[in-house]
């Protein structure tokens, strides 16, 4: 009895459309869109090098040597540099071999052939160049005893302005964008908690009146219904973290096996979830999935998917929101795996998770246990 | 004298201040294929809700098969067929995955189930239509399936809400007779309806319903028995002077006439020859007339007569 109801069970949760088009289709979809928004800056942060800059030498500086030797050399250099005269430069530039032409003489300056992030880096060090230029030339006028120790101290500047990689994992801003995609996909699992909770009260569907009269008990109907559901959501979570991991290729760090576990769980988070918005009231399928829907992309919206920095922001302002939504659980999970190398942060969203699919389902049974209904 | 499958015993529900039953009690044995009759909102479905132990009520008791009805009844709940009203089928399944999927709800053995499967489609005629969805389906096919997904598990006892519910002739036609051959074939069944014709052509005892009593019970002749009405005579006539009409009105057994300008209708309560009484006083009065009528009543002239009140409309049962 149990099987038969969860093999029908998985068989009408992946026939749904709104299923297919909400947990299969639209993260296939947003997540190329991401892939195509960012994907450019994704891969150049990802594999920062050294910008390849031409240098056209017009008067002798000394003082723009030492500040181009700290920045050409060291194990992680900000600039290749090619030495070269302005023809030269412009003939590199012009073969996309040198992303700048930086003129040294009494000032520095910048030529570039576009716009981007490597010509707005370009742009920044030529200003620091011209700062440092400043400083030491003035160190020398005043104290010309104390250069040495001026350029030492603007070199150890440079070096302490460098990135400490924190951890071993990918430390990209812009993963947290498919991080917050791979939740959205679970908290739409609620798509199908709702059709559980629904399908199986005789006062909110016919169908439900339907099983309701019949010999088999509501909590085998239900369990069957929920755990059905579950398995069809995970297998949503499975195809949305591969399609973003190996055929989108992002990198989404951390143990890949941990990340499908809890994409998994968040998976079944979202179901019961949807099992919980559909148990409450008497309102309509419609009316309860549309509100759910709602719900679920403003917890989607409240945990960073449309505006990057807005978990940050109410962790600043908000922190109990963060560890509530259960959207921001889920990413931050993802999250915590790639960034910590101790598993303790991870441990603790996976358990956050586990108690909220906990309340939700005994929350969801305690409405939905009644046998005989006031009104249908 | 058969067995008792449904026994329903001042039954009282109410909600808030309205009383959807009002001390209602019925009695329905085994064979019968048992009309429930009401207009909307007289009660029809709150008490089938109530016989399945899907609704609370406030006084009262049901026993099914001899035993009380609850929500964990499972041993008597396996021996009910249901029709909803509203067609309750899953989308996503096909009308064999459908048939199967319900009679699964009761039937275990797999081999068996097939079985009543195949039955179940070829009964209700969906044979060239079983890997259609119900959306694919027309409004009488969806019905049928419907039905199929009711009575696939061969349950002894049937209740079909207002099957018929916006179906066309032929359709309806079918289930009609579908629901006669499952009597025939051993299942109680409780049909409710708001179609007098459909309840007189299949239903072997009637329970008339309105504001959740039951104002009257038997079989089609024992209640056309309780109304004084024998014979409606309707005529086609233009002109009627009062006097003619207050003759006529006088003539024996006739108790009522009504005239609306264009045709005269005369009631009248038992006796012989009526019509040739009044087409005489028509005549004599040396009066036209054109098409001429003589019915017997039918279940809806019980029920206009003993409910006082026309089919009407309400927002719920």
């Amino acid at each position: 009895m149990f099987w038969h109801n969860l093999k029908y069970e998985i068989r009408v949760t992946l026939r749904n459309k709104d299923f297919l088009m909400w947990l299969i289709l639209f993260p296939i979809i947003l997540g190329t869109l991401f892939k195509a928004a960012f994907g450019n800056i994704y891969e150049k942060n990802d594999l920062f090098s050294a910008i390849p800059t031409a240098v056209v030498k017009t008067a002798e500086n000394p003082i723009y040597d030492g500040v181009l030797a700290a920045l050409t050399e060291g194990d992680d250099p900000a600039l290749k540099v090619t030495f070269a005269t302005e023809e030269e430069a412009k003939k590199l530039l012009f073969e996309g071999k040198a992303d700048g032409i930086l003129f040294l003489g009494e000032k520095a300056e910048l030529n570039v052939s576009g716009s981007g992030m490597t010509q707005t880096i370009l742009k920044e060090i030529t200003a620091r160049i011209g700062v440092y230029e400043t400083v030491l030339a003035d160190a020398i006028a005043t104290d010309p005893m104390k250069a040495e120790a001026s350029m030492k101290a603007l070199s150890e500047e440079i070096n302490a302005c460098r990135e400490v990689p924190l951890t071993d994992g990918n430390p990209n801003v812009y993963l947290q964008f498919f991080y917050n995609l791979i939740a959205m996909v679970a908290i739409c699992g609620s798509m199908s908690g709702l059709h559980v909770a629904t399908n199986n009260q005789a006062n909110q569907s016919t169908l439900g009146a339907r099983r309701n009269c019949s010999p088999t008990p509501k909590r085998m109907t239900l369990s069957a219904a929920v755990i059905g559901s579950c398995i069809s959501q995970v297998a949503c979570m499975v195809i949305s973290v591969t399609f973003i991991r190996f055929i989108l290729r992002i990198n989404l760090g951390g143990n890949l096996l941990l990340l499908y576990a809890a994409a998994a769980l968040s998976g079944c988070l979202g179901v019961t979830f949807g099992f919980l918005v559909g148990s409450i009231g008497r309102l309509k399928h419609e009316a309860k999935s549309a509100i759910s829907l709602s719900v679920s992309l403003f917890l989607c919206f409240l945990s960073g998917l449309m505006v990057g920095n807005m978990k940050a922001l109410l962790a600043e302002k908000a922190p109990w929101v963060n560890k509530i939504n259960p959207v921001a659980i889920m990413s931050d999970s993802y999250y915590c795996l790639n960034m910590y190398s101790d598993y303790r942060r991870f441990t603790e969203k996976i358990i956050a998770m586990c108690i909220l699919i906990v309340v939700f389902t005994a929350l969801g049974i305690l409405f939905t246990r009644r046998k005989r209904y006031a009104s249908i | 004298m058969k067995p008792t499958v449904v026994k329903i015993d001042n039954l009282v529900k109410r909600y808030g201040e309205l009383v959807a039953l009002d001390h209602f009690s019925l009695e329905i044995k085994e064979g019968e294929i048992f009309g429930l009759l009401g207009p909307n909102g007289s009660g029809k479905t709150t008490t089938i809700n109530c016989l399945l132990a899907l609704l609370s009520y406030d006084k009262g008791d049901i026993e099914v098969f001899g035993k009380p009805m609850e929500p964990t009844s499972y041993d008597i709940k396996r021996e009910i067929g249901v029709i909803m009203q509203n067609v309750a089928v899953l989308d996503e399944l096909t009308v064999r995955e459908n048939i199967d999927y319900f009679c699964g709800l009761y039937i275990h053995d797999k081999a068996k189930r097939k079985e009543y499967v195949d039955e179940a489609i070829r009964f209700v005629g969906l044979e060239d239509f079983v890997n259609f969805r119900p959306n694919k389906l027309s409004g009488g096919l969806l019905r049928r399936l419907n039905i199929a997904c009711g009575i696939a598990h061969k349950p002894k006892l049937i209740i079909l809400d207002e099957p018929t519910v916006a179906v066309d002739p032929q359709s309806r036609n079918r289930i009609l007779e579908g629901i006669q051959e499952l009597n025939r074939q051993g299942a109680t069944v409780i049909y409710t309806s708001h179609y007098m014709e459909e309840v007189e052509q299949i239903c072997n005892r009637i329970a008339i319903m309105d504001h959740g009593r039951k104002i009257a019970e038997g079989t089609k002749e024992e209640l056309k028995g309780m109304i004084r009405n024998t014979e409606s005579v309707s005529i086609e006539i233009l002109e009627l002077p009062d006097e003619i009409r207050e003759k006529i009105a006088a003539l024996p057994h006739v108790y009522e006439t009504d005239y609306d300008g264009a045709k005269l209708m005369v009631r009248c309560s038992g006796g012989r020859h009526n019509l040739i009484r009044i087409l005489g006083v028509l005549q004599e009065a040396e009066l036209g007339f054109g098409r001429v009528y003589s019915e017997l009543p039918t279940l809806n002239d019980v029920f206009l007569e003993i409910t006082g009140t026309a089919l009407r409309d309400a927002k719920g049962e």
